[in-house]
C-alpha cells in the first residue's frame, strides 16, 4: 500500500529532479552549438551533442514506459480491481520521467483511486498536492481534482474547504459531466449548511441536469431536491421528486452516509 | 454547378471520413539529417582542420537543434490537432445527451466530411451518427452504419454490445421485425448479453410490437432491478412499453400504474416519439401530474 505522504515528497523531489536535469541537458547541447560561432572554440563538440540526444531519447523513452503503466490504471479502478490500479500507480510513480505530465497524471491515478476506496483524508492530501503544481494545458485534470477535492471535503465534514473547492471551480469552462457532478456536490453541500431556498434556485434545470446522470447520482440529487422542497413546505414538487428518485433506485442506497434522507424516506409519502 | 451532397448522406460520409496515408514528413526530415551528417564526414576527409570543417560541424550543429525542434514542433501541432478532434466528439456527445439533434447532426456532417485524423474518433462519431439517424426516424441508414461499424471497426466487447443494441432497436423501428430477431438472438449468446438492461428493454419492445405482451410482462418483472441500476431515467421506456403490455391484456390498472411511472420520469412526447405504439395509452390513462414549477 502506498504511503501517501512519502508519495507526495517523492513526487517533488522527482519533479525537481527532472527540471534540472531536463536544463543541465539543453544547457549543454547549446553550448556545443554556439561555442564555435560564437566564442571561437576549436573542439570537437559533434559527440558530446549526439550523447546529448541520445541521453534525451533514452530518458524520454523511459518517461513513456511510465506513462503507459500508468494508462490502465483509470480502466482497473473503475472495475474495481484496485489492488492492480495500485500496483501500476506504483510502478509508474517510481519509474524516473523526463516529463512532468507522466508524473502528474500518475499522481492524479492514486487521487482517484483513493477517492474510489472511499479514503478522503488521502485522496484530498493527493489533489491538493497535484492542484499546488502549475498545470499548464493540463486543466482538465485540474477541473477533476477540484471536483475530487470538494467531494473528499464533504465527506470529511471540511465545508469551508468544499467551499472553496467548489468556488475555484467557477474559474473554468466545465464540460456537461462535470457539471452535473459539480451539481450533486452543491446539493450535497447545501443541506449540510441547510441552504434550502439554493438548493431550489433554477429547479426545473436542476431536474433536467439530474435526467443525464447515473442512476444512483439521479436519484440522490432528485431526494435531496425533494428534502430541500419539503423543508420549504412545498409539498407537490417533494412528493413529485421523491417519487422520481425512489423509481430510479433503493432508498436505502440513495440515503446511505446521509440520515436526513434516511428521515424523509420514513415518513409517508 | 455541382449539388451540395444532401444532410447526413450516409455513403458520402463513410467514404470522406475514412482516415487517408499522411505525408511521410518526418521520414524526410530524418533523411535529410542523415545525408548531412554523411556529407560533413566526406567533406571532412577531403580537408581535415581546414576552415570549412568548422562552418560545416557549425552547420551540423544547428542542423540537429532544428531537427529536435522540428520533431518537437510537428508532435506538438499534431498532438493539439488530435486533441481538438477529439475535443469536438465530446461535443458531439454532449449535444446527444441534451438531444440537441438539428446542432448534432450539424457537427457531425462538418466532422465526417472530411478524413478523420484518429481511427477512434472516427469511430465514436459514426456511433453518433447512427444515434441521430435513428432520431430522425431514418432506421434503415441508421443501421447501415451501424453494419459498417461492426465490420469495418474493431471494437471492445462493451462498445460491440452497445453497437448491436442499436442496430437491434433500428432494425425493430423500421418493422424488419425477422432480422431484429436475429439480432436479438445474438445478442443473448454473448457474455454482454447477461443482465444487460439494454437487450432487456430491446426484447420488451420486440414483445409489445409482435403482440406477446405477457412474455413483455414476464421479462418487465424480472430484469427491473437491472433496468433500474443501468437504464437511470431511460427506464421510463420500459415502464411505458409494459404499460402498453398490460392495456393489451386489458390490465387496466396496472397499466394505469405503469403509465403514471412512465410519464412521472419522462415527458409523454418524448415517450411517444421513441415508441409510437404506445400512442393509443394517450386517450386512456392519465399521465402524472407534473408540479408547476417544472411544467
Amino acid at each position: 500500500m502506498l504511503s501517501v505522504d512519502g508519495t507526495i515528497t517523492r513526487f517533488r523531489r522527482d519533479l525537481t529532479i527532472a527540471a534540472l536535469l531536463r536544463a543541465g541537458l539543453m544547457t549543454v547541447a547549446l553550448t556545443c552549438v554556439l561555442a564555435q560561432p560564437l566564442f571561437g572554440m576549436h573542439q570537437d563538440w559533434m559527440p558530446i551533442l549526439l550523447a546529448v540526444g541520445g541521453i534525451w531519447v533514452v530518458l524520454s523513452y523511459r518517461s513513456m514506459q511510465g506513462t503507459r503503466m500508468a494508462a490502465d490504471s483509470p480502466s482497473l479502478i473503475a472495475a474495481g480491481e484496485f489492488d492492480r490500479a495500485e500496483s501500476h500507480i506504483d510502478a509508474a510513480l517510481k519509474s524516473f520521467s523526463l516529463f512532468r505530465a507522466a508524473k502528474i497524471l500518475s499522481l492524479h491515478h492514486l487521487a482517484v483511486l483513493r477517492h474510489a476506496q472511499n479514503r478522503w483524508r488521502e485522496s484530498a492530501l493527493l489533489c491538493q498536492a497535484l492542484l499546488s503544481q502549475k498545470l499548464g494545458n493540463m486543466q482538465g485534470m485540474a477541473r477533476a481534482s477540484l471536483l475530487m477535492l470538494a467531494d473528499c471535503q464533504i465527506q470529511l465534514g471540511d465545508l469551508r474547504g468544499a467551499f472553496g473547492a467548489m468556488g475555484r471551480l467557477f474559474h473554468y469552462r466545465l464540460s456537461l459531466g462535470e457539471a452535473l457532478t459539480l451539481q450533486l456536490l452543491q446539493l450535497d453541500y447545501g443541506w449540510r449548511i441547510g441552504a434550502w431556498e439554493s438548493m431550489l434556485q433554477g429547479v426545473g434545470g436542476k431536474i433536467q441536469m439530474c435526467e443525464l446522470m447515473p442512476p444512483i447520482n439521479a436519484a440522490r440529487s432528485q431526494a435531496l431536491l425533494a428534502l430541500a422542497a419539503y423543508k420549504l413546505n412545498r409539498a407537490e414538487l417533494a412528493r413529485w421528486l421523491r417519487r422520481r428518485s425512489e423509481l430510479l433506485a433503493d432508498p436505502r442506497e440513495i440515503s446511505a452516509g446521509r440520515p436526513v434522507l434516511e428521515e424523509m424516506f420514513r415518513q409517508p409519502l | 454547378m455541382e449539388a451540395a451532397p444532401p444532410f447526413l448522406d450516409v455513403n458520402t460520409l463513410l467514404e470522406a471520413s475514412e482516415p487517408r496515408p499522411r505525408i511521410p514528413l518526418m521520414q524526410f526530415l530524418i533523411g535529410g539529417f542523415v545525408l548531412a551528417i554523411i556529407l560533413s564526414f566526406f567533406l571532412n576527409r577531403s580537408s581535415p582542420g581546414g576552415p570549412s570543417q568548422e562552418v560545416l560541424q557549425s552547420l551540423i550543429g544547428f542542423g540537429l537543434m532544428g531537427f529536435v525542434g522540428c520533431v518537437t514542433m510537428a508532435g506538438f501541432i499534431s498532438v493539439r490537432r488530435v486533441r481538438a478532434e477529439q475535443a469536438a466528439v465530446g461535443a458531439v456527445d454532449e449535444l446527444v445527451q441534451l438531444r440537441r439533434w438539428p446542432e448534432a447532426g450539424l457537427m457531425l456532417q462538418t466532422m465526417l466530411s472530411r478524413p478523420a485524423r484518429s481511427p477512434l474518433a472516427r469511430a465514436q462519431s459514426l456511433l453518433y451518427l447512427a444515434m441521430v439517424l435513428a432520431r430522425y426516424h431514418r432506421f434503415e441508414d441508421s443501421v447501415t452504419v451501424h453494419d459498417y461499424i461492426l465490420s469495418e471497426i474493431p471494437l471492445d466487447d462493451v462498445t460491440d454490445h452497445a453497437v448491436r443494441l442499436g442496430r437491434a432497436m433500428s432494425l425493430l423501428r423500421e418493422d424488419n421485425l425477422l432480422d431484429a430477431d436475429r439480432a436479438i438472438a445474438e445478442l443473448r449468446r454473448t457474455s454482454r448479453g447477461v443482465d444487460s438492461a439494454g437487450l432487456a428493454l430491446v426484447e420488451i419492445y420486440r414483445d409489445v410490437k409482435t403482440g406477446h405482451p405477457a412474455e413483455a410482462i414476464e421479462m418487465f418483472e424480472k430484469q427491473l432491478q437491472v433496468l433500474r441500476r443501468q437504464l437511470s431515467h431511460r427506464v421510463a421506456d420500459a415502464w411505458a412499453l409494459v404499460a402498453r403490455a398490460y392495456d393489451l391484456l386489458d390490465r387496466r390498472s396496472d397499466a394505469q400504474t405503469a403509465y403514471d411511472n412512465a410519464t412521472l420520469l419522462m415527458p409523454l412526447a418524448e415517450l411517444t416519439r421513441r415508441y409510437p405504439e404506445i400512442s393509443p395509452l394517450a386517450t386512456k390513462y392519465q399521465p402524472a401530474p407534473a408540479p408547476l414549477e417544472v411544467a
